[in-house]
């Protein structure tokens, strides 16, 4: 039981964060805005890096709002989260 | 390859971007410098600022020679698409 608590403590989530790199991820912010990308870098502003991102608002589902060439870089105050696809 | 986020900026120091502002707003111009606050000088910028008029979608845009940006309005970053 111990051990499944200390799993989910602070470094547990670092770990998260430094395991989906070069991953394909979801990040939304606070705006509603959603990309989808090769997560590139992350640091602990959770500043991110994407490449090949694609802009959404709010669902994936929704029609590409614009197709990004170069790689994006996204503010870490703004994101709302970011998930592993 | 930049190993931080940050390092991505310093990669388009000199080179025109696309900023993404808080509230409907975009900035494009040439990368003088940046923090780590996300704070941006930008050369030759132009703001494109949108809104919505009886259903109609509007933009006005504006340009200055200088413009620093206070950082916790920018929300995205990347290089300026070839036109």
């Amino acid at each position: 039981m111990s051990t499944t608590v200390q799993d989910t403590t602070a470094t547990s989530s670092a770990t998260f964060l430094s395991n989906i790199i070069g991953k394909p991820v979801n990040v939304k912010l606070h705006s509603g805005m959603l990309y989808q990308g090769t997560l590139e870098s992350i640091d602990g502003f959770m500043n991110v890096s994407l490449a090949g991102a694609m802009e959404y608002y709010e669902v994936e589902s929704s029609s590409v709002i614009h197709k990004y060439e170069s790689d994006v870089f996204l503010r870490g105050t703004q994101v709302l989260y970011i998930s592993e696809i | 390859m930049s190993d931080t986020p940050l390092d991505l900026l310093r990669l388009n120091l000199d080179e025109k971007v696309y900023v993404k502002l808080r509230g409907a707003r975009k900035l494009t111009g040439t990368l003088q410098a940046f923090d780590s606050h996300c704070n941006i000088v930008l050369s030759d910028a132009e703001e494109t600022i949108y809104e919505l008029v009886d259903g109609n979608l509007r933009f006005e845009t504006k340009t200055s020679e200088m413009i620093f940006v206070r950082g916790d309005s920018v929300t995205l970053v990347t290089a300026q698409p070839e036109e």
